[in-house]
């Protein structure tokens, strides 16, 4: 156990795992940004669906919006050079996560992730080895690190993996290839494959399969003899998933985070080969930094011992959390699918096919008004999309009716919400009790009585 | 060892994906997808349900351009009347082709200048008094189009008597003659270029509508945006815009019937038939003149979505049966007995879940450029 913990090991993976994190990272955002998605999402919308405590964090207008991204773009570079790391790699995630605390809507398992691996940068001394940090206070540069500043990305990606497996061993998934029968023939049109996508055995066969790949891929990453094939699985599984889904960048990330888990020596030569690079691209003056990496003995890092127990304690509670959060959904009694009550933060990735259909109904009690709500004066497409099948967004937007209706003047307000759900190709049904005031429920963690019951029907 | 047994392994599966992928038609099972093509189906839209759509409403509102001409150049009760028959051809025509507002009909504005309705008679007069209007401005939306049409041959007089008087004795005659003028023009003009960018000898915008880069099913393909196009006018502009706002349902259950689609003209429950017979012959793929062809419905049966199909079959009947059981003129059937009318927006409602939800769900249509990840 020491040996994974306390045993010092090259640093050269994790300084490769840091560039090519900050590289991926800054792409992302530079598309986002030249996407327009930047306002699209966070500055048109008129309302917002945060998170439950978290009501505070809200967007920051036009500029406010543009200048935390630039700030997530440059502390991206930043920490791909190595350059004022520590700074970098805290304001990286403070200001990334802030961007994904905003609105429920734009939720997705890969900026979670995204969040989680800045958080972990934060407490680990990436930059001390082919970093720009390195290259101008030489003092800080180190060849060997704790095993744990290491091991503990590949303990936070095999969970991914893992739980994303687990998750696939439902029935839908197993038994009825749902909801890749839906997906895979919608991509009827590829060449090639497109025909094959349409048979139902293409659907078990990538069901399975894929459920096979996660809960197994990481254990043949871990042993050596297996790593060079099961990185050729890696790329091919997530090339394909790009090439089948609107996933955006999440396979690259993965393709290239993965990499952490190849030998301190692979490493080594990368970064070698990097530099040789750069020292062909940019002229330097020939000196001890274009001795190769291998060869020139420095430092060990060694934390404080303050430090040290205080990202001791922070890394157990984290990996701790990591491994319950995926199951607080057994708290919860119903279907997780339907209700989705601890549905996110628990690695259920490309899981399921659903949709919705929201009615609200605002109703003064008292003269026996009623007003239809046409939901597209008061959210884009993608927020009602996604509103429309999560439960704690239809209470949320219901409040947010009572609020605007209580501006207008009118009192005694309840509403009321006519919603059908399908699920993984079924038939549409009633998902939230028609007759209950939303208006007055309250938010939280509390088990939602007035999600009516799934039938498997 | 391990490392040569999982490359043999990796080897065999995808020996295994490439066969399937290359099996010929006669394939390894027998099932409807072999025989349902995509591109078949969007080519029976394309070709055969939206240039038609188009071709016919050029050439109503040609018709209706010429009329309008006869009536300015001699106001009488028989060229009144021959205009107003063929404004409501042209309205009739427009039915079957106000629902796919995106491409060409998108660039043109189409619906926002051919149908923005309630139409403002206020803001027509006062525009036809000062003599002086651009009725393409989106100030002017709701002083132009068919709806204005409507006022201009219908709404200015209590009877045709009055009507020809507007043309002829009234005051402002030769401005509002002239307003009548220019507003045919602007429709014809509009419709004139969409028919021309879709159609094979102008813009071919039938050949992007079919070509490989939008065959797929994410939001920029052509099948993407013709049902977000088609759900997006059924939810806002005929399920609410025809008979829900009309009926009060935005208004604290107070009816607004001055704000019916043909309120001077009063047919707007006829309309409303024939905009639900519209997307009806989408859903089944069948053509303007009732001929059968690929549609939505076949994409369901080929997804073993049958019964979802027939579902909507049947709502859709339900749906044009409750407003085929609605009297013209609608402002006055509202007014009389609203009743008829909620419940045929209560029928619509049913429609638009299994459109909406259920559909655009099984079809795997996406609504947005976002990343997802299936959440």
């Amino acid at each position: 156990m020491k040996q994974f913990i306390t045993s010092n090991t090259s640093i050269a993976p994790l300084a490769v795992f840091r560039v090519l994190f900050g590289f991926i990272m800054l792409v992302s955002t530079i598309r986002f940004a030249l996407r327009g998605w930047i306002y699209e999402l966070y500055v048109e919308p008129d309302f917002y669906f945060t998170f439950y405590g978290f009501d505070w964090v809200q967007p920051l207008g036009e500029y406010g919006m543009y200048a935390l991204f630039f700030i997530v773009g440059l502390s991206a570079l930043f920490i791909m050079l190595g350059y004022q790391y520590r700074i970098a790699s805290v304001l990286f995630f403070l200001a990334f996560t802030y961007i994904e605390l905003i609105d429920k809507t734009n939720y997705l398992n890969h900026y979670y992730f995204v969040s989680i691996i800045g958080f972990l940068l934060i407490l680990v001394p990436a930059n001390r080895s082919f970093s720009l940090d390195a290259l101008r206070k030489p003092g800080l540069a180190v060849s060997k690190v704790p095993a744990w500043t290491i091991n503990i990305f590949k303990l936070q990606l095999g969970l991914v993996y893992f739980f994303a497996g687990l998750a696939k061993l439902n029935g839908d998934w197993l038994l009825n290839a749902m909801p890749l029968k839906i997906w895979l023939p919608a991509n009827s049109h590829l060449p090639v494959i497109g025909e094959w996508l349409t048979y139902p055995e293409a659907a078990y066969l990538l069901s399975w399969a894929g459920a096979f790949y996660d809960l197994t891929i990481v254990f043949f990453l871990l042993y050596k003899p297996t790593r060079i094939p099961a990185y050729a699985t890696v790329i091919f599984f997530h090339l394909m998933t790009y090439a089948l889904f609107q996933i955006g960048m999440f396979p690259f990330i993965m393709i290239l985070v993965t990499l952490i888990f190849f030998s301190p020596e692979f490493h080594s030569k990368l970064i070698d080969r990097l530099k040789h690079f750069f020292s062909m691209v940019i002229r330097k003056r020939a000196s001890d930094k274009t001795i190769s990496y291998s060869g020139y003995e420095e430092p060990v890092y060694r934390p404080k011992k303050n430090a040290l127990s205080i990202v001791t304690v922070i890394l157990t509670v984290h990996f701790l959390l990591q491994l319950v959060l995926p199951f607080r959904y057994a708290l919860y009694p119903g279907n997780l699918f339907w209700t989705e009550q601890g549905y996110r933060f628990s690695w259920r990735v490309m899981l399921m096919e659903k949709a919705g259909y929201a009615s609200f109904t605002v109703h003064d009690t008292e003269t026996g008004n009623e007003w239809q709500i046409p939901n597209w004066e008061y959210l884009t497409p993608n927020q009602e999309k996604m509103m429309s099948t999560q439960p704690d967004m239809i209470l949320q937007f219901a409040h947010h009716l009572k609020r605007d209706f209580t501006k207008k003047g009118i009192q005694n307000i309840k509403v009321t919400v006519e919603s059908y759900v399908t699920l993984n190709g079924r038939p549409s049904r009633l998902f939230i009790d028609p007759d209950v005031d939303l208006a007055n429920q309250k938010r939280g963690f509390k088990h939602k009585q007035w999600i009516l019951p799934y039938n498997e029907s | 060892m391990m490392f040569k047994k999982s490359l043999i392994t990796l080897t065999v599966l995808l020996l295994i994906i490439i066969s399937y992928a290359c099996s010929s038609d006669d394939g390894v099972t027998n099932t409807d997808e072999n025989e349902f093509e995509r591109a078949e189906m969007l080519a029976n839209f394309g070709n055969n349900v939206i240039l038609p759509s188009y071709d016919r409403l050029k050439s109503k509102v040609g018709n209706l351009n010429t009329s309008i001409n006869e009536f300015t150049a001699n106001p009488n009760e028989s060229t009144l009347a021959a205009a107003q028959d063929d404004l409501k051809e042209a309205r009739l025509a427009w039915q079957s082709a106000n629902m796919f507002q995106f491409g060409p009909a998108e660039s043109n504005l189409l619906r926002a200048i051919f149908n923005t309705f309630p139409t403002d008679a206020a803001k027509i007069e006062s525009n036809v008094e000062s003599g002086d209007f651009n009725l393409n401005t989106i100030g002017n939306r709701d002083a132009a189009g068919f709806p204005a049409l409507g006022y201009l041959l219908h709404g200015v007089g209590d009877n045709p008597a009055e009507v020809i008087a507007a043309y002829t004795d009234n005051l402002n005659a030769e401005n509002r003659i002239l307003y009548l003028q220019e507003n045919i023009t602007l429709i014809q003009t509009s419709a004139d270029a969409t028919y021309e960018e879709w159609s094979p000898e102008g813009g071919n915008f039938v050949a992007n509508f079919l070509s490989e880069q939008n065959s797929g099913v994410d939001v920029g393909s052509s099948l993407g945006q013709l049902i977000n196009a088609f759900i997006l006018h059924y939810e806002r502009f005929i399920r609410d815009g025809k008979i829900g706002i009309p009926a009060g349902v935005r208004s604290a259950n107070v009816p607004r019937p001055t704000t019916t689609e043909a309120f001077y003209a009063g047919y707007s429950s006829e309309l409303a038939v024939e905009n639900m017979n519209a997307v009806s012959r989408l859903f089944f793929g069948n053509s303007l003149n009732g001929e059968q062809g690929i549609g939505l419905d076949d994409n369901l049966i080929a997804l073993e979505a049958g019964g979802l199909a027939d579902n909507i079959g049947i709502e859709l009947n339900e749906a044009i049966a409750s407003l085929q059981a609605l009297n013209d003129p609608l402002a006055d059937q509202i007014e009389t007995n609203n009743e008829p009318v909620l419940n045929a927006f209560t029928e619509m409602q049913d429609l638009i879940v299994l459109l909406k939800a259920d559909m655009a769900s099984r079809l795997g249509i996406s609504i947005t450029f976002q990343d997802n990840d299936g959440d």
